[in-house]
């Protein structure tokens, strides 16, 4: 008689799943850095400066350190709430780093790497955390779900995925209209399940919109692991149904993201858009209000700790010889005390006034909440006071 | 100069003026471009504009919808027809919480002018998803306009008032009227104020509000008890029920006393529940009687004999006007 099969169940961690870096080629992946931080010659290395290696490096070592930061405050309970983003600072920065400042870029939650990249400033960032008045968002949205016009970030509209789509369409109207802005529109590796995912990808096969479709596949959608997610081995071949150019990516690789974008981007004329799959890990909870302990064991995050983008990245630069533990140091210093010094500007800007939140459902207010909000401000100056 | 058009030409026309006169207007939707769309409200448009504005979209209601919100926050002014109103509900999320709130998320960065053209209400033996009267569930929660023309003239300038405006307007085209009903329209250009109610016929003793379709009705059995039972009615017709014209109604209401709302959407916190919150609110001491409802009814609309009787009746009617007028405070 068989041995009864063991499986899986709710409320047990699974065993930890290889991390597939380690053997790229076999996967499908494609990766310019070993987890050493040299090249291994799977691809070339793209042709970038030393300034832009470095931008890219400081800005994931501040969104680390923001990050750390973030979550302390949301632990001590100077915050609401926290979206951790350690582990894939490469694949957002990178991927930013290949855009013009012209593009936009449709943010899914985890990037504020991209905000950095394109200028916004740490102070700006805390007030939207800390939901302040004197913000693009007007104090509206839940901390790190970032956006601003002023530099093309649009923010997203919260259900995962609902967005992919509203970035096909823009794509398509910039195309329409002849103007040469590209899109970059992040997602998760769970979005893929959602329908606008496919709406958005089956219209992009027809119509070729110039929009890469970047999905970071972190290994887990809250406690749901990839293979759960979906039966396909890979994310990026779901492209193929649509007849969308794809590639999967090492996503803790500055240097493959940054090259895989701008592939992507050269592709557009002829080709439209593509879907990178970037394969990366959620290092920390899904949100301050998750507990992986539940569901993933501490040797899986162990062992994608050897992948860690920012030590790879750091590495790299050394064997280039643009980088020393001198700025290494000033690096950390800086970062620290221009975090801290946000925090406490942000604290101290004023929250939103209770007749704020009437403004911007219409471009002109209609009767109907011209009357609710005169009723709010009279209920609560005077008929309901103590 | 005018010329005689059906509600449906009257729509057509519409399109066609507004993509004249403004490059940024697309016509999108399953079926628009050569077929000119099931009811050929976009015939010949495709032919006109070239099929880069008169874009023929898979079979994918939330795609639709979803692409057109990209489109509009990037500066189109998508018109996206929803092929009937009972199918929209695959774009429920898309719109209520993408469309119509990207102004306030964005703290009014990235505002969405679109347009969802959806051919809604009873009346063509359509049976339960081709007879939807889906009003209230785009009205709550905020950030949707919604317009119901329901003559030839209302059918042009409302639509063109939606394709001008900087937000989401959802335009419930009254499908048993669009080749039934035709009048006079000057395809001049010119927009009708939405928020605006016409009274269709004055009258002293009691006031009917209805909208779409129901217009006729309420019309035809005010015009019939005026003449056989002597009453005075009044006829509004909201055409627009975000913002809905409060003031017309309140002014109605102060003269005649009683009120009856008619709609053919379900009567649980149907438009109507809004109309009789609002007006005891504010006209209470104006009221001789109870205000009357007459609404389709909490089910689905059925093929035999939803015409007859999910959909509000002239005989309901009837009763309603005798329940209300027999009510003296």
């Amino acid at each position: 008689m068989n041995a009864p099969k063991i499986v899986s169940f709710a409320g047990a961690p699974r065993e930890p799943v290889p991390v597939p870096l380690a053997s790229a080629d076999e996967f499908g992946i494609e990766q310019v850095l070993d987890a050493e931080g040299l090249p291994n010659g799977n691809r070339p290395e793209p042709d970038l400066d030393q300034a832009t290696v470095v931008k890219m490096y400081e800005v994931m070592v501040t969104v680390a350190a923001l990050d750390r930061i973030g979550w302390q405050l949301q632990r001590s309970g100077r915050m609401e709430f926290w979206i951790p983003s350690r582990g894939q600072e490469a694949a957002h920065v990178a991927s930013t780093a290949a855009m013009r400042p012209s593009d936009w870029i449709f943010l899914a939650d985890r990037e504020p790497g991209s905000f950095l990249w394109r200028g916004a400033g740490l102070t700006q960032m805390f007030a939207q955390f800390f939901g302040r008045a004197d913000e693009p968002l007007k104090g509206r949205r839940l901390p790190l779900l970032l956006g601003d016009r002023s530099i093309n970030i649009v923010p997203c509209t919260t259900q995962v995925g609902s967005y992919i789509p509203h970035a096909a369409g823009a794509a398509w109207a910039a195309k329409l209209r002849g103007d040469d802005t590209r899109f970059i529109v992040y997602f998760g590796d769970g979005a893929t399940s959602r329908g606008e995912f496919h709406s958005a990808l089956n219209f992009a096969g027809i119509h070729h919109p110039p929009v890469v479709f970047f999905c970071q596949n972190n290994g887990w959608a809250v406690s749901t692991p990839n293979d759960r997610q979906t039966a396909t081995a890979t994310f990026a071949e779901k492209a193929d149904a649509y007849a969308v150019r794809r590639v999967r990516v090492d996503g803790n690789d500055p240097l493959a993201v940054y090259a895989a974008t701008a592939d992507a981007l050269a592709a557009m004329p002829d080709e439209g858009a593509t879907l990178i799959e970037a394969v990366t890990y959620r290092m920390g909870f899904h949100t301050s209000s998750d507990n992986p302990d539940l569901y993933r064991s501490g040797d899986e995050v162990d062992a994608w700790g050897r992948w860690d983008p920012i030590a790879r990245t750091r590495k790299y630069l050394e064997h280039k010889g643009w980088w020393d533990s001198g700025r290494e140091a000033a690096l950390h210093e800086v970062a620290d005390r221009d975090i801290k010094a946000a925090i406490t500007a942000a604290e101290a800007m004023p929250k939103p006034v209770p007749e704020s939140q009437f403004d911007d459902v219409f471009e002109q207010p209609t009767w109907m909440l011209d009357d609710q909000r005169d009723r709010l401000l009279d209920d609560l100056s005077n008929g309901g006071a103590l | 100069m005018s010329t005689e058009m059906t509600v449906l030409q009257a729509t057509t026309a519409a399109m066609t003026r507004a993509m004249l006169d403004d490059s940024a207007v697309v016509v999108m939707g399953e079926d628009v471009g050569v077929a000119g769309g099931i009811f050929r409200a976009t015939q010949g448009l495709q032919q006109q504009f070239g099929e880069d504005r008169v874009i023929d979209t898979p079979l994918d209601e939330k795609g639709i919808a979803a692409h057109a919100i990209g489109m509009a926050l990037y500066g189109l002014r998508p018109i996206a027809e929803i092929q009937f109103s009972g199918f929209i509900h695959d774009a429920f999320e898309q719109i209520m919480f993408c469309g119509t709130k990207y102004r306030w998320i964005t703290g009014g960065q990235y505002t969405c002018p679109m347009v969802l053209r959806a051919p809604s209400f009873g009346g063509i033996k359509g049976g339960f998803w081709h007879s939807q009267s889906p009003e209230t569930y785009f009205i709550h929660g905020g950030g949707m306009k919604v317009v119901c023309p329901a003559t030839p003239d209302d059918a042009y300038r409302l639509l063109l008032a939606a394709i001008a405006d900087p937000d989401p307007v959802l335009v419930l085209e009254a499908v048993p009227l669009y080749r039934s009903l035709s009048g006079q329209v000057n395809d001049d250009g010119v927009p009708a104020e939405i928020g605006r109610a016409e009274v269709v016929r004055p009258g002293d003793d009691l006031t009917i509000v209805a909208y779409g379709p129901a217009r006729h009705l309420a019309l035809r059995a005010a015009d019939e008890m005026s003449a056989r039972e002597g009453y005075s009615i009044e006829v509004i017709d909201l055409r627009s029920l975000v913002p809905w014209d409060r003031e017309a109604v309140s002014a109605s209401v102060r003269r005649t006393g009683r009120l009856v709302v008619l709609h053919e959407g379900s009567q649980t916190l149907g438009f109507g529940s809004e109309i009789v919150a609002a007006i005891q609110e504010h006209d209470f001491g104006y009221l001789h009687g109870p205000i009357q409802r007459i609404a389709g009814h909490d089910m689905p609309y059925g093929f035999s004999i939803g015409d007859e009787y999910y959909r509000p009746s002239i005989e309901r009617i009837r009763a309603a006007v005798r329940r209300a007028m027999g009510f003296e405070f």
